[in-house]
């Protein structure tokens, strides 16, 4: 039993202390008698609160500490740490939310809230007062990632990982590296062309022979946790000899005999059943299965060739999944019922593949009418995704470069150039395309008239006169959309409103996910360009490397315990325990404490209530009950 | 002063990604040498009151790392602290730094806040933007890390007072600047923003005047990082949001976007980023402190980009703030003292005019001396002054120079989820460098 | 009232929140929802530690509804096999209410991811609804 306890109670800068009447929590709990000292205090996760803590903790010598502020989730370290500095047990600090969970939701009812905190200071100082001392788990950590997802956030975060010396699974689904980045015509603000960008990270990658690269890789299962984690995938075979040099490929290439749709430039180009990609990875050809006649033409199929399956372990994960573009319905914007509506970036393909004159379904392309927030900022989608307003101007510009004289007109609601980008809107401008803005309420609508496409828009800048656009070609500007990912599911990663991954905290915990040792790179986060992603792989591999480099972790001790004295060997706990972690030996439980997941399901039906999870003991909650009994 | 002769990292800048770049290396085992110029670590980010969209506190988030910075084993914090050189031998780098006097015995000092208490002489305190004022012996602010006096030398009328009060005779009036030097195996700039001085627009009638109205000064017509002071918790008059020309608390206010950005005759054509989010936020704080206030907002185009970004801005639009898609020619003043507004609405054609109890300047950010900065490292900058990124599509931290690596708003205006993950990627990089120099 | 004096409130509703419903309790924070403040939260790793026993005693000491927040098939712990043993655990339970004669809609068992946000307020709602009619 603890006798000395202390309990700071933090204004939150207001947060709190606005609605919440802090003197008043003190005032409750301050006369209890385990309670040493009870303070309030504007910022306790200060340096001076802490210090108020610390002091404390020496000079009062107190053995148990509460801190009623904002969720542990974003501060409980923060006074676990400090308390241990001043030589106290960090889990004899109890942090309980009275934010969150309190003056945010009850800001309506001051009073209440007051309550509130007051009963869930007191529950906080009833648990502690039954806490015992507990040692966090060290956990070794072997120089070894799985990063799946080979785009260029993939890609650089496998660079970036080897680089520091960890030896990296890189998994991509599709038979060569370089995601939807590659398919980009010009970057900004580089100027480069994706296909550049991903082919001077695949120069840089090919030189670390420590990064293992899957492509044709499904992934069949996935589990473990920080430290160990497995992952089984199924490399698909390229049905291509293995050894064969470039020029035999180029002139297998050349001498297959079927054509089909080249999904790499939308259909808009042909590739053969057998090929590969200029600029990316693997520098080998591979076979589509799904369209070759098995001629053997090509001289260097092998059809013998079967699956393969490699159990994959790392000490962490890295998703860089990605996203992908927002198909819209059919009719949105006259989408899929006139040809000449087209997206992004089937434009961006359609720029990169048109040589000397822009031509689209055998109609030369004069006059262009780019509509954006596609699928971004309604109702299905209310988030904004971020790149498309620049993408779309720097196609535009791309557009004009390349093939001159272009009427453009861009219908938009915001044009959200950001930062540097405002120059390309500038541009944009200078070059003489027009700017409609749109009302969402009231939206453009698409019809045909003759060879042309109408753009019906009501103009807000012109006090909504209605115009109409005769155009060659629609562009529809899309969003993003996440790209699911079997992984997600079997890895339990949690999602945000928005259908993105969900880190922890945006700024505190900014590539962490729920699930310990699974960081997000790239956009399977939310909307990125080019910049952004590559930014955040590197960033995802920094906080890795707080783990991988430094070679061990340091978990939470909240596992099971059994206590033998109460324990009569009925084995009912072995039964419950859904990770196979408890044995009865000489007649009592045994707990496996690399096994124990910390759930506790052991201890729900003991008869005897000789298991416990360390950390929430069931005597601790009756404890809490009962303080608040009189309440 | 215990400084080793060599540290893996020089981080120059102590504002939140300089703290976040400096706590990931070190975590991961590496000894860093922090650097900042000013006398307490935090950044800006220390004086913002809450943050978008989440509109959690921002001291919250700042405080925490600040109390970390110098307890963390790995790190060596210097603040008040300038890098006067920088030469790279092979791999490494050479480095001079300067501590700048403080007239303070560091280490002595307990700031118990007596030396500001007897202070006579009265200034302007920086960190409330002239709000209110500070004592020439002073402490930076209430949450400054190392919560430590200093003597602003240039205003002190050497009347002995504070040197008598001390209890730990931690003055030293003889205090000079130290030179130091270190070698250091990789180097990240995080050296930030600074704002644009709303005085420049000299149409918008801001003149950092806060007490009296002249002709053409009126204290109501602030800028938006007063204005973040006023509604932060901890604001200078201790009365959420009271305009500074007379206390009165405003019903009708306005911001004006765009102020310093995107704006060529000001030298600056870029869009600063932030301020959009921002003054929906404070938009959305003031509402919440004022019930009855009417807050408009003048943009060009409201940029809410980023993750909850635009379902912050619908959410704010729902309650009532207004939204006037326009252009601001200037703003006056009328004779009751109440700035005007008179404003071009492109949705209707018309010039507008409106009288507010108060107008907030939504100035942009520029750099923070990263030429200088620049120079000193050898790294190039962009034309707007920001420090190069030569690789940005594929590897943004990565500067001109090998070895030096760059985080934060040094290379530009950005959000605060933009800019720790620049100041991770520069951790990652730097770890490379280090470890790819090693073998 | 004096200082130190206790709001009177008409009942109390004891939350168990499991991982991922502590952090859509976080969630709900972040984005002012509102739900009744006659609440009290039990953080728990998750939900299938709660016994049985545990929720008669709160019952009987105090609490006038127990509201067992688990992080469903979502469990960071578990994932889907969450669910069945909890479902188990309040089967338990309510055996255990049958017997002492407390009423079964004093028990609510509800899987809430870290965005549920809404099913969080709407449970608690139906609860204060039926603590209301109540009395």
């Amino acid at each position: 039993m603890r006798e000395r306890v202390g309990v700071y109670v933090c204004h939150c800068g207001g947060n709190i202390s606005d609605y919440v009447d802090v003197k008043k929590v003190v005032e409750a709990v301050k006369d209890l008698p385990n309670v040493a000292v009870a303070r309030d205090f504007i910022f306790m996760c200060s340096d001076a609160g802490q210090d108020l803590i610390k002091e404390d903790i020496k000079n009062l010598n107190l053995d148990g500490v509460v801190v009623a502020s904002c969720s542990p989730h974003l501060h409980e370290k923060t006074f676990r740490d400090a308390a241990a500095l001043a030589g106290l047990n960090p889990y004899l600090v109890e942090h309980v939310c009275i934010r969150e969970h309190c003056s945010w939701v009850h800001s309506d009812d001051p009073e209440a809230a007051t309550q509130k905190a007051i009963w869930i200071v007191k529950s906080a100082i009833a648990k502690v007062s039954l806490a015992d001392e507990l040692q966090p788990i060290r956990l070794e950590m072997k120089p070894e990632a799985i990063v799946v997802g080979g785009g260029i956030a993939g890609m650089r975060c496998a660079i970036d990982l080897a680089k520091a010396g960890i030896k990296v699974h890189l998994i991509e689904k599709k038979p060569f590296l370089g995601g939807r980045a590659a398919q980009i015509f010009k970057l900004y603000p580089s100027g480069k062309t994706g296909s550049d960008l991903v082919k001077e990270l695949v120069d840089e990658l090919k030189r670390y022979p420590n990064i293992h690269v899957y492509t044709n890789a499904e992934i069949v299962e996935a589990s473990g946790a920080l430290g160990d984690f497995k992952v089984k995938i199924v490399v698909k075979p390229r049905y291509v000899k293995e050894g064969v040099s470039k020029e035999e490929i180029r002139r297998a290439v050349e001498c297959c005999p079927v054509e089909v749709l080249d999904e790499f430039n939308y259909g808009l180009t042909n590739r053969k059943a057998i090929y590969v990609r200029e600029s990316s990875y693997p520098e080998e050809a591979v076979i589509d299965m799904d369209h070759c006649i098995k001629c053997n033409e090509c001289g260097i199929a092998d059809f013998e060739q079967k699956e393969e399956t490699y159990e994959l372990r790392g000490s962490m994960i890295i998703l860089a999944t990605g996203a992908k573009p927002y198909e819209p319905k059919e009719g949105e914007f006259s989408y899929g019922i006139y040809d000449h509506v087209i997206t992004l970036p089937v434009f961006d393909r359609l720029l990169a593949v048109c040589d000397g004159k822009l031509e689209y379904e055998g109609k030369e392309i004069k006059d262009i009418a780019f509509i954006y927030c596609v699928g971004s900022r309604t109702e299905e989608h209310e988030y904004c995704s971020r790149y498309c307003c620049v993408a779309t101007l720097n196609a535009a510009l791309g557009a004009l470069e390349k093939f001159g004289k272009l009427r453009v007109y861009h219908i938009y609601r915001d044009i959200r150039a950001y930062g540097k980008y405002e120059t390309y809107y500038e541009k944009v401008g200078e070059e003489g395309m027009l700017f409609i803005k749109y009302d969402p309420e009231d939206p453009p609508v698409v019809e045909r008239k003759g060879d042309k496409l109408i753009v019906k828009v009501r103009d807000l800048l012109t006090g909504g006169e209605e115009l109409e656009v005769p155009v060659d070609l629609v562009v529809l500007s899309v969003g993003m959309v996440v790209e699911e990912a079997e992984i997600f599911n079997m890895l339990r990663v949690p999602f945000s409103r928005d259908g993105f991954l969900q880190e922890v905290h945006p700024k505190l915990k900014p590539v962490e996910t729920a699930i310990g040792g699974v960081l997000i790179a790239g956009t399977c986060q939310f909307p990125k360009d080019t910049v952004e992603t590559t930014a955040s792989a590197s960033a995802a591999v920094g906080r890795a490397e707080t783990y991988l480099v430094k070679g061990y972790a340091e978990l939470e001790p909240f596992i099971a315990e059994v206590d033998p004295e109460k324990c009569d060997g009925c084995s009912v706990c072995v039964e419950e325990c859904p990770a196979g972690a408890i044995r009865i030996e000489n007649g009592k439980a045994v707990i496996n404490e690399a096994l124990c997941k910390g759930c506790g399901a052991c201890g729900a039906l003991c008869p005897t209530e000789a298991i416990n999870l360390k950390g929430y003991k069931y005597e601790q909650f009756r404890a809490m009950i009962d303080i608040l009994k009189e309440a | 002063m215990d400084i080793k002769p060599e540290y893996d990292v020089l981080i120059i800048g102590g504002g939140y990604a300089g703290m976040e770049a400096s706590l990931t290396i070190a975590d991961a085992g590496f000894e860093v040498l922090l650097v900042e110029k000013e006398p307490s670590i935090g950044g800006h980010l220390i004086q913002i009151s809450k943050v978008f969209p989440t509109t959690d506190c921002a001291g919250c988030i700042t405080t925490p790392k600040m109390a970390a910075v110098p307890k963390h084993p790995k790190i060596k914090l210097l603040t008040y602290t300038e890098v006067k050189n920088v030469e790279k031998i092979g791999k490494k780098f050479r480095v001079k730094l300067v501590k700048k006097p403080r007239y303070v015995i560091e280490e002595e000092c307990i700031g118990c806040g007596r030396c500001e208490e007897v202070c006579p002489v009265l200034v302007p305190k920086e960190f409330e933007y002239g709000l209110i004022g500070r004592k020439a012996a002073y402490i930076p602010f209430e949450m400054a890390s190392p919560k430590k006096a200093l003597i602003d030398l240039d205003n002190c009328i050497m009347c002995g007072r504070c040197e008598r009060a001390c209890p730990k005779d931690a003055i030293n009036f003889l205090d000079e600047p130290k030179e130091i030097d270190v070698t250091v195996g990789a180097i990240v700039v995080a050296t930030g923003y600074n704002l644009f001085s709303p005085e420049l627009k000299k149409e918008y009638g801001y003149t950092g005047n806060l007490t009296r109205i002249h002709d053409n000064e009126n204290p109501n017509i602030i800028h938006a990082f007063q204005f973040e002071r006023l509604l932060a918790p901890s604001c200078p008059y201790h009365t959420v949001c009271l305009r500074p020309g007379d206390g009165k608390i405003p019903e009708r206010i306005a911001f004006v976007l765009c102020t310093g950005s995107r704006d060529k005759s000001l030298g600056n054509p870029i869009c600063s980023r932030v301020c959009c989010m921002y003054s929906i936020k404070q938009a959305l704080l003031y509402t919440s402190a004022i019930p009855y206030g009417e807050a408009t907002i003048y943009y060009m185009d409201i940029r809410a980009f980023g993750k909850g970004f635009e379902e912050f801005y619908n959410m704010v639009k729902e309650l009532g703030v207004r939204f006037v898609k326009g252009k601001v020619a200037k703003i006056e003043t009328n004779e009751n003292g109440n700035p005007v507004v008179v404003a071009e609405n492109f949705e209707t054609g018309e010039i507008e005019r409106e009288e507010y109890d108060m107008v907030i300047l939504s100035v942009g950010l520029l750099p923070n001396g990263s030429k200088e900065i620049a120079k000193i490292l050898g790294v190039e900058t962009d034309p707007y002054g920001w420090i190069a990124q030569p690789d940005v599509n594929g590897n943004p931290a990565k500067t001109s120079v090998e070895g030096i690596f760059v985080a934060g708003t040094a290379t530009g205006p950005m959000d605060l989820p933009d800019s720790i993950a620049l100041a991770d990627a520069a951790v990652s990089q730097c770890i490379a460098y280090l470890k790819e120099v090693k073998d | 009232m004096k200082s130190g004096d206790e709001i009177i409130m008409t009942h109390k509703i004891l939350i168990f929140a499991a991982d991922m419903a502590y952090r859509a309790l976080d969630q709900a924070g972040l984005l002012h929802a509102h739900y009744s403040p006659n609440t009290v939260i039990f953080r728990i790793p998750c939900a299938t530690l709660i016994r049985p026993d545990l929720i008669v005693y709160a019952l009987k000491n105090g609490f006038d509804a127990v509201f067992v927040a688990s992080s469903g098939p979502d469990c960071p712990f578990l994932g889907e096999k969450c669910v069945s043993i909890v479902s188990k655990r309040i089967e338990k339970a309510y055996e255990l209410l049958d017997k002492e004669g407390i009423e079964r809609e004093r028990l609510v068992v509800s899987g809430v991811c870290s965005t549920c946000v809404e099913t969080l307020v709407n449970t608690l709602e139906r609860i204060e609804n039926f603590l209301q009619s109540r009395g």
